[in-house]
């Protein structure tokens, strides 16, 4: 198993999230928080330092009709 | 602490301001009740890297870009677009956020691909598009689609002569992004609000001689004479509207990152190279071509070139130094007697009349405080920046009076402004770098 570490939180924003999952298929405030941050981290993507070679294209075409090339 | 507003205005002149002044309510009230300055830019003034310059506090040279394109290595594979990531300094934005403190930022050129800031952040206008991931949070982009539908990033072609089309495209840009300013500093939380809108440069270089006597392509009859000032006064009324949304107590900026001036035409740096036999070579091309292409295609002589040079509002020159350059020609101990030579002469190139044009030519190390990165040999801005710097070959010239990319008008200056309101200190003329002091310290928090 992932070694893991603890994270702290406002005991209320805690309290909340532990109202939020119930009900649901969540068993802990824990879990349901790593499944929150994993998908916000990948939403993310890559770290936003790369273009695609289509995207730089686009930029170069669009800066070449503004006169700044 | 207070909350802060700063309102950018992409290429606003400070002497078209003040012309148009007794005509603008809004601009007017706050030029008399705060402060006015003139606002000097880096160099070179061009809104990459300015407007980050502005929110860094950084000069170009310290951030290693030196335009919207950048050598990325000695080779001759030309320039790498300068995207957010090559902003690594912290912007005040990040300073901000490290105390707690959230900013909303709207259309900052350089903050495209988005990086992660503590509120909310809309991209500039090198998006390639409105497909992309322009806005941080990702989920952003739904919320702005339901404010104001598509987004509108930036005017879709303002290259044109079709000048009626181009103010339309222009005021809806303008109108959409107002909009979405007042929907962001309304309906979320914020202590920094920063926002650029292009337009003022759009129809600056789209219509300046249609407004200025002075222009060689003036006409006074045109229909468009007043566009310009027209659009300043629908630009005073959007601000107006937007200025009315801040809560009380706001300090309000209204800066720009550069001013405009006439564009009297283009010298074309490679032309006037490869006649005065610094660049050579293999084929001379039948009709206009970008230097890359020939580069690509494998038609420069590197093994007797001494210098290249980029097209743009302002020049850049490189040379073809031994030991640096691939094929590098100009031995190390020469550079600096060549560089000499090469500024003395790109100043001395007259007009097509043969008259002086008040070329200036810069040394980077001579500019910056740090210089970072690759920066180019020499900076040109020929006429003082009322020429603009040609790139592409095949002309046969090296006077234009048509730029190589489509009609355009103007050139930029290198004084934007500065507004204050509230009033802080008066001062005929404050840098682009202070500004970041200034903000962090009218924010505090600390």
């Amino acid at each position: 198993m992932t070694e893991r570490v603890t994270l702290k939180i406002p005991r209320p924003l805690y309290l909340r999230l532990r109202e939020v999952i119930q009900d649901t298929g969540f068993r802990s405030v824990n879990e349901f928080v790593v499944h929150v941050l994993r998908d916000l981290v990948s939403e993310l993507g890559e770290p936003p330092t790369t273009l695609t070679p289509k995207e730089i294209e686009a930029i170069r075409t669009r800066l070449r009709k503004l006169g700044y090339l | 602490m207070k909350k802060v507003a700063v309102i950018g205005l992409d290429c606003a002149d400070p002497d078209l301001l003040e012309e148009f002044l007794p005509r603008l309510p809004t601009l007017g009230e706050l030029v008399r009740g705060g402060s006015f300055s003139r606002l000097r830019s880096v160099d070179p003034p061009i809104t990459v890297p300015a407007w980050m310059c502005m929110f860094t506090g950084k000069d170009p040279g310290e951030l290693g870009v030196y335009g919207f394109r950048n050598r990325t290595d000695h080779s001759y594979g030309g320039l790498g677009v300068a995207t957010s990531a090559r902003f690594s300094a912290p912007a005040v934005w990040d300073e901000l956020g490290r105390r707690g403190l959230r900013s909303i930022l709207l259309g900052i050129p350089g903050t495209y691909p988005p990086k992660p800031v503590r509120g909310l952040l809309v991209s500039g206008f090198l998006a390639p598009g409105p497909e992309a991931d322009y806005t941080y949070p990702a989920s952003l982009k739904e919320k702005i689609a339901a404010w104001v539908g598509d987004y509108i990033l930036d005017v879709r072609n303002f290259r044109t002569e079709d000048k009626a089309w181009l103010v339309e495209e222009v005021r809806r840009m303008t109108e959409q992004r107002f909009a979405l300013a007042r929907r962001l500093v309304t309906e979320e939380d914020w202590d920094l609000f920063a926002m650029v809108e292009m337009g003022p440069d759009r129809i600056h270089h789209g219509l300046w001689a249609h407004h200025d006597p002075g222009h060689p392509k003036h006409d006074p009859e045109s229909p468009f004479r007043d566009t310009i000032l027209d659009y300043y006064r629908f630009l005073d009324r959007k601000l107006g509207e937007l200025l009315s949304d801040l809560p009380g107590g706001t300090q309000v900026l209204v800066v720009s990152d550069h001013g405009a001036q006439r564009m009297e035409g283009g010298i074309g740096i490679n032309e006037w190279l490869i006649r005065e036999g610094y660049l050579v070579l293999k084929g001379y091309p039948e009709e206009p071509t970008r230097l890359g292409d020939l580069v690509k295609a494998g038609l420069v002589d590197w093994s007797r070139t001494v210098a290249w040079g980029e097209g743009g509002y302002y020049g850049r020159l490189f040379l073809n130094v031994k030991g640096r350059e691939p094929q590098g020609v100009v031995p190390p101990e020469r550079y600096q007697e060549l560089r000499a030579e090469l500024a003395e002469r790109l100043a001395a190139i007259p007009d097509e009349n043969g008259q002086p044009i008040g070329t200036r030519v810069l040394r980077p190390e001579e500019l910056y405080r740090e210089v970072n990165g690759i920066p180019p040999d020499l900076i040109v801005y020929f006429g003082d920046l009322s020429w603009r710097s040609i790139g592409t070959i095949g002309w046969d010239r090296i006077h234009f009076h048509e730029n190589d990319t489509g009609p355009d008008d103007a050139n930029h200056a290198p004084h934007g402004i500065f507004i204050a309101y509230p009033k802080l200190d008066n001062r005929g003329e404050r840098s682009i770098l202070e500004v970041h002091d200034l903000i962090l310290s009218l924010v505090g928090g600390e």
